[in-house]
């Protein structure tokens, strides 16, 4: 009950918009998420409670994007700050949505929200003011890359929203990344909307720093023929989350899903995962990846609903785990849940350390210990970094990840 | 290529031991109170530690909340419409098998399961189960040659009563779940098995269990102790006759293996699963666990699951002792509107114990077939393996077939591995069959046993032969 009283202390009923209205009176029901609720059993709960004990503060203090150097050709936006953009070029369009369409869209989509499924979108939307919500409608090809960042400042519980429209064959790379400050906390929900054939490089980096956490909550709506990738990497969170729920709404679209969460001292990371196949023809290939060390806990929770309407699905799902610590501990759960006859679905999971044998032939050549296991996690983090957009020649983020290990 | 009017035409076979004996029976009054248990308990002249034993089941079971976390949809159970005892009446004592009314034993005969001494199977010990005791059990004097004992749960209770009260009740406590804490309260029989250490069985042993009554519900429990370096092969058949109404079995099984013993235990489940509309069918609600208590023990579970309209059933292993072996291999068919959530678990908790799960699945009709497993390794379990595979076939359009696999780590230095998939029957290979002038119906059995070939291979031969029959008549008419 604590956080919503502090969001109506923090404004007079008069100044909260509509949408954080219906929102907050959907959240007096259930003001934290049901322990018993099979997508919250594994969350900490100590961990969630700083997470909403931060001082909730509309207010963006000064924000640097500290790294790497902007570069001409990609366009950068800052929600919260220069959300004003207009771009009309030959080839494309990107603006705003109007006040109207994003209020339309987004109560639209708060009336398909279930109350367990949807607590952390609820949060977000009842927390969110006007400032730090983002719509954007995206329009043509050779786009230039679009980079969005979110932030938190340090003591305080922030909160911003993201709404894409991609219009009908669109093609376009755009990276996401939320920045965790010290002792802060970020609720960040993204909606997309990819209307037939369009289609998306999406990726989604979210680093923390000491004692941050994360809910992320990520909406896609995937029309006929639509593509959508997506490549995520979370890390340096105290404690984080990042859900996943993907429709496609005709089926005969394509899903690709590479994410990673690598977490460490008493961290915890968990990755939850809807996929929804409501036309016949729709493919999926997902592959999440956790790696656990010290006394930190990572969780993966993938769910692959495939109704009878969705015939010839293809659909496969793959979590591969390292724990690397005697006090680390992973949870996996990858489901299936099928009612059409006509389709190829599978998934696997697999939680090991690294492997013996390699490392042993690497080390029969001379290759230390040390620069051994280096060498495997490089290949085990490349697979999911190179599929992130963007990032590729500008972030390094390879470089950071081994040099945090 | 499917020829649909060809399935259609297809007559379904009945549910073939859906008939009722009858048989003048005992019942007690319908519903579940501190009376009923204490009535039950001195019916079968018990020790006080079983009827305490009881009450504090009961005592739980009262605080308890029926599981819903299930994908399974019935409607609720009124626990207090439920005859808790029903028994045939008989004689006394009964000190041979001619002493046994004829319409029993006719009953088992007609079951495949003749129980008399000239028809009696070689070289499976039978325990059978009728209602709620125990009618007779066969080949008890050259078991008891090797020191093997094996009968009923009640007469252990008198006879062997430092075992019951050392063992029972360690696998299973009574408040574990909702339907063992109601099982541990109202328990009527079941079947005990001590094989004494060194002791390799020298034949299977075997229970069939027979629900005859319609409003009474069946809560067998069997407790199996294989003591150091033993060995033993126990099936497990059920079946019940068509009733409009749902009857209850919610059974228990615990299984002990110590230092290098090794129990397999196979089921063969086929309840009556109620009718094309839905109506009738047992609900089964079961718990079966095993615990591998000693070093290099083994436990093997094998099921073919193909009745009840309802099934809960997730048999398990604990893996205590260092290099124990865990299995579970099972088929698990649904068909018109019956529901099953079954899988297992396999918690390691010893060093280097090793597990392997094999699930197959498969779904018809307006079914629904569920695998939910746990794979859990603890602190303790360096160098510990599983391996999970489960399959699901789906056949017709309306049939779901979910898999919820749980799986938990905590030791880096143990690997786990799960795979699944989800097909149908694959047109292609049914069209070879068809040209090589296979009939249809005969093209889809061959196929689904072939896919269930791999938890067959893990049967005992009488029950491969059976379940490979069992899923064929099953499916009759399902495809299309």
């Amino acid at each position: 009950m604590e956080i919503i009283e502090k969001i109506k202390t923090n404004k007079s009923d008069d100044n909260l918009t509509e949408i954080q209205k219906i929102c907050l009176h959907k959240l007096q029901s259930s003001p934290l998420p049901n322990p018993k609720n099979e997508l919250w059993r594994l969350s900490n709960k100590s961990k969630l409670s700083t997470f909403l004990g931060y001082s909730v503060n509309e207010k963006d203090s000064k924000f640097d994007i500290p790294y790497p150097k902007n570069s001409q050709s990609t366009i950068r936006l800052i929600i919260g700050e220069n959300c004003q953009i207009k771009l009309i070029e030959k080839n494309y369009s990107i603006q705003q949505l109007s006040e109207d369409e994003l209020q339309k869209y987004i109560k639209e989509q708060i009336s398909f929200f279930k109350q367990n499924e949807n607590w952390s979108d609820l949060l977000n939307l009842s927390l969110s003011c006007k400032n730090n919500i983002l719509g954007l409608k995206i329009n043509g090809s050779k786009i230039p890359p679009i980079e969005i960042f979110s932030h938190a400042s340090s003591n305080s519980l922030k909160a911003k929203t993201l709404v894409i429209f991609l219009e009908k064959n669109c093609d376009v790379e755009l990276l996401q990344v939320n920045l965790g400050k010290e002792n802060s906390s970020l609720s960040q929900s993204t909606f997309f909307c990819l209307k037939e054939n369009s289609s998306v490089n999406h990726g989604v980096v979210s680093y923390g720093e000491n004692r941050s956490n994360l809910l992320n909550s990520l909406n896609v709506i995937q029309q006929k023929n639509s593509a959508y990738n997506l490549g995520s990497l979370h890390f340096k969170f105290n404690y984080a989350r990042f859900e996943i729920s993907i429709k496609q709404s005709a089926g005969n679209a394509k899903t690709n899903i590479k994410g990673m969460q690598i977490t460490k001292k008493d961290e915890q990371i968990s990755t939850y995962t809807k996929i929804e196949f409501n036309g016949p023809n729709g493919f999926l290939d997902q592959i999440n990846k956790s790696l656990a060390d010290d006394q930190s806990h990572a969780i993966f929770e993938g769910s692959i609903i495939v109704p009878k309407i969705a015939q010839r699905t293809d659909a496969s799902q793959l979590s591969r785990n390292l724990l690397l610590s005697n006090l680390a501990q992973i949870d996996t759960k990858p489901q299936l849940e099928i009612i059409a006859d006509d389709v190829k679905c599978k998934h696997g999971a697999t939680i090991s350390q690294l492997n013996e044998e390699e490392l042993f032939y690497m080390r029969t050549r001379g290759i230390t210990l040390t620069e051994a296991s280096k060498l495997q996690l490089s290949s085990y983090f490349q697979e999911i970094i190179s599929f992130i957009p963007i990032s590729k020649d500008k972030w390094d983020l390879l470089e950071k990840l081994l040099n945090e290990n | 290529m499917v020829n649909e009017n060809l399935v259609k035409d297809v007559v379904k076979e009945p549910y073939k031991y859906g008939f009722v004996t009858d048989i003048e029976t005992e019942k007690i009054e319908k519903g579940l109170n501190e009376d009923i248990i204490k009535l039950i308990s001195q019916k079968k002249e018990e020790p006080k530690f079983l009827l305490d034993f009881r009450l504090k089941a009961f005592k739980k079971w009262q605080k308890m909340k029926e599981p819903d976390w299930a994908a399974l949809g019935y409607k609720k159970i009124d626990y207090q419409d439920i005859i808790y005892y029903s028994a045939p009446k008989q004689k006394e004592k009964i000190s041979s098998l001619d002493e046994v009314d004829p319409k029993l034993l006719e009953t088992f005969d007609k079951l495949g399961i003749p129980l008399t001494e000239q028809k009696k199977l070689t070289n499976v010990a039978v325990d059978a189960v009728f209602d709620s005791v125990s009618i007779a059990t066969t080949f008890r004097e050259e078991l008891a040659e090797h020191g093997v004992i094996f009968c009923s749960i009640s007469e252990a209770v008198k006879n062997h009563a430092d075992l019951i009260e050392k063992y029972l009740g360690t696998v299973v406590p009574a408040s574990d779940n909702y339907f063992a804490a109601l099982n541990s309260a109202v328990f009527s029989d079941g079947s005990f098995v001590y094989i004494p250490k060194g002791v390799s069985c020298p034949m299977d042993l075997s229970s069939y269990f027979r629900i005859n009554s319609g409003d009474s519900g069946q809560f067998e429990r069997t407790l199996i102790i294989a003591e150091e370096s033993s060995s033993v092969s126990y099936l497990e058949g059920c079946t019940a006759p068509m009733f409009d109404t749902n009857t209850l079995h919610a059974a228990v099984v615990e299984l002990i293996a110590l230092d290098d013993a090794s129990i397999k235990y196979s089921t063969v489940q086929n309840w009556y699963a109620g009718d094309e509309e839905g109506i009738g069918g047992i609900f089964n609600f079961v718990t079966k666990r095993g615990k591998c208590l000693g070093k290099r023990s083994k436990i093997s579970w094998s099921q073919v699951e193909t009745g009840s309209a309802i099934t809960w059933k997730y048999p398990s292993c604990l893996l205590l002792g260092e290099e124990s072996v865990g299995e579970f291999y099972s088929v698990a068919l649904t068909n018109n509107l019956q529901q099953a959530d079954t899988g297992t678990k396999m918690i390691h908790i010893g060093p280097k114990t090793k597990s392997t799960i094999v699930s197959k699945g498969i779904s018809a009709g307006n079914s629904k077939n569920s695998y939910r497993g746990l794979v859990k390794m603890g602190t303790k379990a360096t160098g510990s393996r599983n391996y999970s595979q489960c399959d699901s076939m789906l056949i017709g359009d309306q049939a779901s077939a979910n898999t919820f696999p749980y799986i938990k780590s905590q030791q880096p230095n143990s690997e786990i591995e799960h795979e699944a998939s989800t097909c149908r029957i694959s047109e292609d290979q049914l069209f070879y069959l068809q040209s090589r002038g296979i009939e249809f119906e005969e093209a889809v059995s061959m196929m689904v046993s072939g896919f269930c070939r791999d938890v067959f291979n893990q049967l005992p031969m009488e029950f491969a032969a059976e379940a490979d029959k069992l899923l064929a008549l099953k499916l009759e008419g399902s495809v299309g």
